[in-house]
């Protein structure tokens, strides 16, 4: 069990006891709106594949439809003197992909450059602008599976073994798949960590994934093939994906602070991230004898 | 600082030569049935028409020229007494005033009838009897102090049902909270649902708002100083209750009649004891409780020396015996000695300890076992003088000095057959110091003034590494100081001014002024807090933080001073105030100074405040008008934003009512404007998340919040020689089940994921308690 989650489970135990009475409601407010921002969402790896940016636009908090994409950008992803024109998916409006599979470099800078648009309508282009270098050094050596029984929750909990250099700081990104599926495949699910803590440079089976029982999806069986992610991501991203995790998992009065804007790293006004992170990999099956199953 | 203790010493010598020309009457006035000292009780000199209050320890000294005078001694709720004196030499006269029984009070009580409202000098502080806080309908029945201090106007609870206030618009961290002058860091229980205090073992609470004396510093809000009771010097006596989620015993009696006497109290509660029943064996397993110890000796070694022991100790323990537990609490310890120089000359020495710990962890043995460990300790000494010179002046000097050590976060993991991990953020070392002195001036029938200077020095002291960072809040490099370097030194002087002009007997204008300074805060931006948080000091990174507060009341009188009314007026400037970046990491976070944000505040408001007490009925009327704005460059794209508790509007309507002999109904109604709240005013998708746009910090509000409770008493009669005094509470806790609105939360429905909606959570609909009391 993980220091987090220890607290989850006590402060959890606390919560139970002090809101046994409470009740949580649906409930009618209004929302006043704002002007429209772009919103970008785009990653470079060390996988190679073709890469994408996908451009959209903000809109009012209960509109309650998917947001609208942006069309007929130009988007650029700049590396050293190198100059990559992404252009539009025919089939996914929005969504702007390299031309050919694309292996990114760790310690290398990706620019990304977007042009063409006229968000605020006040008759001028915009220019967008973001930059993003790979990291790289972690080393990852091995992965275990454990058994964990609480009164939250019971199933595998994932342990990593890996190195990292001490004398910089990393941030680091988990994901997990089951066979074929992406369980962190959302902004909620994927977890991230600062290295700021840990000072030793390597991580004797630090806890960076869990198999809920309880969730059909992510229950393991005998014989599924578990595999784990180690991205090595930046500050910018590590950030976004801690304050949209905080943003996401609400405001209450014991724990959390004021709400906030998720920081962007993309200039101009825009909201989203672009990314650069190096891929490391990991796979295991789950034998057929001898290990806890879920009820 | 030489000079300055100096200086003291040599005014203690001055004064203790006799004052020429004048004699002296001294004494303690106590309750006749317990002995305990009465705080705050009058001394009239009819011929005068003025006089004289007892301090903290119910003494009392008048400073005259020999002749012959009459005194009268009042206390609220109590029978006065009248004495003839002829004043040749110093008299020590010590006074036993018994309590009143309603029925007697209309005839016995006259012209002497306290009226402090009027003729103190003080602004902005109020006292609160025991009695009537017991009166008070509570949350689950459980009579608490500060949750009737936040009745009082100028202070708000900063979330429902919780410990925790803010006073004219400051912070939970700027309340200075005393126990028998020991700070309590972390006075609540059960994440804030209830305080530390055992009313059964609580004597006198009293809040000052703005007008804090000289002799404390510390905090730029409030001074909650909460005395214990003695303990019964007459005979032995126990009371208690039985609660619906606690009981509590008070034992307290004479070890040597009127010279040794003790308290000991102790309140647990017992949802837990029900676990234990339960089929789920988790269930089983499971602890939750709090308890509280509170203990006094004191001995009264002969007329000019008396000493004090008192302590405190209470824990919170949440846990499971097979996964994981979390546990918090507070120890503090006093021991005071008075000491009377001579009648006019009254001294005060002080130690202290306060010790608040938190830990968190897994059991011992278990395959990823950690130990998270978190304290600070206070070790203080305090030397208070007072002097009472005259009948027009009384001095007050002292010095006191206080050593914290803050032990931020220590965690100790072992995972996987003994590979550990130690994470340990250092521990800071400071120590604050304060010499002041303060005098209180009668200038002719009318005219009062209080004026002093509190001169307060905060030391950073090593071992210790300080990280330096650039105008981004990015790293640059770090220092390191070796241990017992002083390193770091803030120190400056803190005015304390206030007048008070009487156009009556019945009317008095008063005004005040006062400077004060904080060297310690919470690490917290959430408005109710956990346990978890932790305090840090003043460093090179962060300078103290500075109040300026300006106030003027009038206050008036009816009914020979049964009805009590004021006005207050005030405004508060406060520099070097300290809030958090968005989103900041403030656990375990050994960069934590990274996360500050220095900016100013300001906050000025109207606060009204109409006290009954006309026998069967009491209680008051407070409403008070404030806002309260921070305007930090780097938060909000530097546009001031309301503070977390700024509350336009503020009433609360605290009653009680004695039926019959026996039978007391009260009930309380508090309303408030909502919460400052941050609402989205747009959305964007990321990874098929949606996240909220919001165009500004608080900008918004809550739904107003408001709440009746209700309760009755029924008390057993009383025979004469039956010891044996019960009586049965029944309170109702949010009468008409108001939903009043405790987080707001915006969430991305699952099923369909384009769709989000608003969800409020309240806490409390209707709460029924019932309570048994007894003493004997």
């Amino acid at each position: 069990m993980s220091i987090r989650s220890a607290y989850l489970l006590c402060t959890g135990l606390v919560a139970i006891l002090i809101t046994s009475s409470a009740c949580t409601e649906r409930f009618d407010i209004e929302l006043d709106s704002t002007y429209q921002r772009l919103v970008v969402e785009g990653s470079i790896t060390t996988d190679s594949i073709r890469h994408s940016v996908t451009l959209s636009l903000t809109g009012d908090y209960f509109s309650n439809r998917p947001s609208s994409r942006v069309q007929h950008a130009v988007v650029e992803l700049v590396t050293g003197e190198d100059t990559i024109q992404l252009p539009e998916s025919v089939s996914d409006p929005g969504r702007y992909e390299t031309p050919s599979a694309l292996r990114g470099e760790p310690g290398t800078t990706y620019e990304l450059i977007i042009s063409g648009l006229d968000i605020n309508q006040d008759g001028e282009q915009e220019r967008y602008h973001s930059t993003s270098r790979m990291p790289g050094g972690p080393e990852l050596e091995s992965i275990e599976l454990r058994y964990y029984e609480t009164p939250v929750a019971s199933g595998y909990t994932v342990l990593m073994y890996a190195s990292h250099p001490v004398d910089q700081r990393d941030w680091f990104g988990f994901k997990l798949m089951k066979n074929s599926d992406l369980l962190t495949d959302s902004l909620v699910k994927y977890s991230v960590l600062s290295d700021d803590i840990f000072d030793s440079g390597y991580f004797p089976g630090l806890p960076v994934g869990f198999f809920n029982d309880d969730d059909p999806r992510e229950a393991l069986h005998p014989g599924d093939t578990i595999t784990f992610e180690l991205n090595c991501i930046d500050e910018a991203y590590y950030n976004f994906v801690t304050d949209a995790q905080l943003e996401i998992a609400g405001n209450y009065p014991l724990f959390s602070g004021p709400p906030a804007n998720i920081p962007s790293n993309i200039d101009n006004g825009a909201e989203g991230i672009f990314t650069a992170y190096s891929i490391q990999r990991l796979s295991l099956i789950l034998p057929s004898l001898g290990i806890p199953t879920p009820r | 600082m030489l000079r300055m203790r100096y200086l003291l010493v040599t005014l203690v010598v001055m004064i203790s030569l006799k004052c020429s020309g004048k004699e002296t009457i001294s004494g303690y006035i106590r309750d006749a049935a317990s002995g305990e000292a009465l705080v705050g009780a009058n001394v009239i000199i009819e011929e005068f028409g003025t006089g004289t209050s007892t301090n903290e320890y119910g003494y009392y000294a008048l400073s005259l020229e020999p002749g012959n005078y009459t005194l009268i001694f009042s206390y609220v709720g109590y029978s006065s007494v009248s004495r003839s004196i002829n004043l040749k030499q110093g008299i020590v006269l010590n006074i036993e005033l018994s309590e009143l029984l309603h029925e007697l009070e209309e005839v016995t009580v006259s012209s002497q009838r306290v009226n402090s409202n009027i003729s103190s000098v003080e602004t902005g502080s109020t006292s609160l009897a025991i009695q009537s806080i017991r009166k008070i309908p509570a949350l689950l029945g459980e009579i608490d102090v500060i949750k009737a201090i936040q009745l009082l106007p100028g202070v708000r609870m900063t979330s429902e049902g919780s410990s925790g206030f803010s006073v004219r618009g400051g912070g939970r961290d700027q309340n200075l909270i005393l126990l028998d002058e020991s700070p309590v860091y972390n006075a609540s229980h059960l994440m804030g649902f209830f305080s530390i205090f055992n009313n059964d073992a609580i004597k006198d609470v009293k809040l000052y708002k703005g007008d804090i004396p000289a002799s404390s510093g510390g905090r730029l809000a409030s001074l909650l100083d909460i005395r214990m009771k003695e303990g019964n010097s007459k005979q032995f006596s126990a009371s208690g209750g039985i609660g619906t989620i606690s009981s509590r015993l008070t034992l307290e009696g004479p070890l040597v009649k009127d010279k040794v006497s003790f308290l000991l109290a102790g309140r647990r509660t017992y949802a837990d004891l029900f676990l234990l029943f339960s089929k789920d064996e988790s269930l089983r397993k499971t602890r939750l409780y709090f308890y509280d110890l509170n203990g006094k000796v004191n001995y009264q070694i002969n007329d000019k020396n008396r000493i004090f022991l008192s302590g405190y100790s209470g824990r919170d323990t949440y846990a499971n015996k097979e996964y994981a537990g979390m546990g918090f609490g507070n120890r503090t310890f006093t021991l005071r000695w008075n000491h009377i120089f001579n009648n006019s000359l009254f001294s005060n020495f002080t130690l202290v300890n306060s010790h608040y710990f938190y830990d968190l962890g897994t059991p011992e043995g278990a395959d990823d076992y950690f130990d998270w460990n978190s304290s600070l300790d206070d070790y203080g000494f305090k030397g208070d003088f007072t002097w009472y010179s005259s009948l027009q002046h009384t001095v007050r000097f002292g010095a006191s000095g206080t050593y914290h050590i803050i032990n931020p976060g220590v965690v100790n993991a072992e995972r996987n057959g003994g590979i550990n991990q130690r994470l340990e953020l250092d521990a800071n070392y400071s120590l604050e110091s304060g010499i002041y002195v303060s005098a209180e001036s009668n200038l002719g029938s009318r005219f009062a003034v209080r004026y002093g200077l509190r001169y307060s020095i905060f030391n950073n002291i090593g071992p210790a590494t300080i990280y330096n960072y650039d105008e981004a809040y990015q790293l640059v490099d770090s220092a390191t100081y070796g241990r017992g370097d002083f390193f770091n030194i803030y120190q400056g002087l803190e005015p304390r001014i206030s007048a008070n002009f009487m156009l009556n007997d019945l009317q008095s204008v008063k005004a005040s002024y006062s400077r004060t300074r904080q060297y310690l805060q919470l690490a917290s931006n959430s408005t109710a807090g956990t346990p978890l948080e932790i305090w840090f000091p003043a460093s090179p990174n962060i300078g103290p933080q500075l109040s300026d507060q300006l106030s003027v009341g009038y206050f008036r009188d009816f009914l020979d001073h049964r009805i009590q009314s004021s006005l207050e007026l005030y405004y508060k400037k406060m520099s070097n105030s300290i809030d958090f970046r968005d989103h900041a990491q403030l656990l375990l976070n050994p960069r934590l100074e990274g996360e500050i944000r220095i900016g100013e505040a300001t906050s000025y408001g109207a606060e009204f405040y109409f006290r009954v007490d006309t026998g069967p009925l009491s209680g008051w009327l407070s409403y008070t008008y404030s806002r309260t704005f921070r305007d930090f460059p780097e938060i909000n794209d530097g546009i001031a934003y309301p503070a977390p508790y700024d509350t336009p509007h503020d009433l609360a309507l605290v009653l009680s009512y004695d039926i019959v002999p026996g039978i007391t109904v009260a009930a309380t109604w508090i309303y408030s404007t909502g919460l400052a709240y941050t609402l989205p005013a747009g959305r964007y998708e990321v990874m098929g998340n949606i996240l909220p746009l919001y165009t500004g910090r608080n900008e918004y509000r809550l739904p107003d919040y408001h709440r009746l409770d209700l309760s009755v008493t029924l008390k057993g009669k009383e025979k004469p020689g039956k010891r044996w005094r019960g009586e049965w509470n029944f309170s109702v806790y949010n009468a008409y089940a108001r939903k009043n609105v405790w987080a707001l939360n915006f969430i991305q429905d699952d099923e369909q994921p384009d769709v989000t909606y608003a969800e409020m959570t309240y806490l409390f609909s209707i709460v029924p308690a019932i309570t048994y009391n007894f003493k004997f």
